[in-house]
């Protein structure tokens, strides 16, 4: 008796150390498994990225984690209720409503009937100016350049007070240089709001720039994970001294090697099976 | 400006098509002058009988306008419900692919049998005609909304209200708004038919009573005069709804 509550006891204890805990999941889309026995655990205010290339389920744990769909075995659990913000990749506004009015919209859900409208307008404004939106909060998606729209989407997500964060490739449709900018901004967030952030990318180099952590997947299907690898970087990072040095080279060499060495499995499993078909 | 300039060449064709007009029936003998009357005396007619039309005008809003007020009411209502309850809308969806591509005047027997005036009846047969393609158009508007917006949806938790006036419709507005004007159409010919049969007043009416006397000039200021204000109907209807989906052409800096 005495030793099940104990474990009882220290099972919840291990719950509590990490945000989100994700057990032996497995998902499968149709006849297809999507991914196969995920094991990995999301730490209290760490940057995690989620890296491998198109088709490895990344964006699927993502949804998992957001509570889009629901893994097919397996358990996430949550070290708190389930409180999470999202931005995706180009498409988190609305676009019949401003950037304030989007904002207004998330926060009223939120806050219930607590705030007047006036104050959750300020509360808009507030997070649209920490990411530099200050002068465009009257305006319509359509009006803003995608990076624009990325950081309204990164406001709101700011403002609903989530401290989680899941991004879904969320600077994949821009330019180098807004991409620069939003890369620097979400280190920022991450580093002065103690927000903890789960960031899907297949960009090595963003992946480094950003992480404390890079969940590696193999492609898929079924993607599995094949790698958990601590970025050996300090942070703050400076980009430039960075991206110069030899160690940087070897570490994104390495990561590279592990993504390719699953990608060029895959491709001779496929001429094995097209060739067989052949005969 | 450019606007004037870009409809120069539809000017002239339409002033050409005037000018054949004018030379058939007032230089030749080409065509029957009863059926065919000559310019002067269609804008004759136009003059006289501008009173009636005005009335026959207001007679026939009479009917229309709550014949959409109602199925825009009522079909953008049932379409919420039935696109956002999948297993209702699967049990009832026979139903109305069954009844929708009837043509409402079918139900004309029954309209004048049960409902108490004309009046009553016209609105009813209008309802009918104008309700399927708003209320077919809203459960159709539903069904392909995005799913990036139900996943926004989802992930911020929006509810009631918000959830349909902020999301639902605008997101379905393209396809209401496609609906609304099919019905606006369909229900300007429901309504010229009905009121060729059994109306005493109306746009309709006016062409008919005087086709019965052979008044042709009087037809044609009445045709006129009809395809005059439904295009007007139109242009207005385009240009709100442009402004309701304005989001949708929008600009980036």
């Amino acid at each position: 008796m005495v030793e099940t509550i104990e474990l009882s006891q220290k099972s919840e204890k291990e719950a509590l150390q990490n945000k989100i805990e994700v057990k032996s999941v497995h998902f499968s889309y149709g006849e297809t498994e999507i991914l196969q026995d995920i094991n990995l655990e999301v730490k209290e205010g760490e940057f995690l990225v989620l890296m491998g290339p198109s088709g490895s389920g990344k964006s699927t744990l993502l949804r998992m984690l957001a509570n889009l769909s629901q893994p097919k075995s397996g358990q996430i659990l949550f070290d708190s209720p389930l409180d999470l913000a999202v931005v995706f990749q180009d498409y988190s506004l609305f676009p019949w409503l401003t950037a304030e009015e989007n904002i207004v919209l998330a926060l009223k859900q939120k806050l219930k009937k607590t705030k007047t409208k006036k104050e959750l307008q300020q509360l808009a404004e507030q997070y649209l100016t920490l990411v530099q939106l200050g002068h465009a909060i009257k305006k319509y998606p359509g009006e803003m350049s995608g990076g624009m729209r990325q950081r309204a989407a990164i406001a709101r997500a700011l403002s609903v007070g989530s401290d989680l964060v899941l991004m879904d490739e969320p600077f994949g449709a821009l330019d180098p240089l807004t991409r620069i900018q939003l890369q620097d901004l979400i280190l920022q967030i991450n580093h002065d709001q103690k927000r903890t952030i789960v960031f899907v990318t297949h960009d090595v180099e963003e992946a480094i720039i950003l992480a404390d952590r890079i969940v590696m997947f193999s492609p898929g299907p079924p993607g599995k994970v094949v790698d958990v690898i601590e970025v050996p970087f300090e942070k703050p990072r400076n980009r430039k001294q960075l991206f110069n040095s030899q160690e940087f080279v070897e570490f994104r060499d390495y990561l590279l090697g592990v993504m390719n060495k699953g990608v060029f499995e895959k491709l001779n499993q496929s001429e094995e099976v097209s060739s067989g078909e052949g005969i | 400006m450019l606007k004037l300039k870009q409809y120069s060449i539809t000017f002239f064709i339409a002033v050409g098509l005037v000018g054949i007009w004018v030379y058939i029936t007032s230089f030749t003998s080409w065509v029957n002058p009863v059926i065919f009357p000559p310019v002067s005396k269609i804008i004759d007619a136009f003059v006289k009988g501008f009173p009636d039309l005005l009335k026959g005008f207001v007679s026939s809003m009479g009917l229309l306008v709550p014949a959409i007020f109602l199925s825009l009411v009522l079909g953008i209502g049932g379409g919420l419900f039935f696109g956002l309850h999948q297993k209702s809308r699967e049990i009832l969806s026979p139903f109305f692919h069954t009844f929708s591509p009837l043509p409402p005047t079918l139900f004309i027997p029954y309209a004048i049998a049960l409902l108490p005036t004309f009046k009553l009846a016209s609105i009813f047969i209008l309802f009918i005609g104008a309700f399927w393609p708003i209320f077919l158009g809203t459960i159709q508007g539903i069904a392909l909304i995005d799913n990036h917006y139900w996943d926004n949806t989802k992930t911020l938790g929006i509810k009631g209200k918000d959830f349909i006036f902020k999301v639902v419709l605008p997101a379905s507005a393209p396809y209401i708004l496609s609906g609304t004007g099919t019905a606006l159409i369909l229900s300007f010919i429901v309504l010229m038919m009905a009121e060729m049969f059994g109306a005493q007043s109306g746009m309709g009416h006016f062409v008919q009573y005087y086709t019965d006397f052979s008044q042709y000039d009087y037809v044609l200021a009445g045709i006129i005069f009809n395809s005059i204000i439904i295009l007007a109907i139109i242009v207005a209807f385009e240009k709100i709804k442009k402004r309701i989906l304005f989001w949708m052409n929008l600009k980036s800096e």
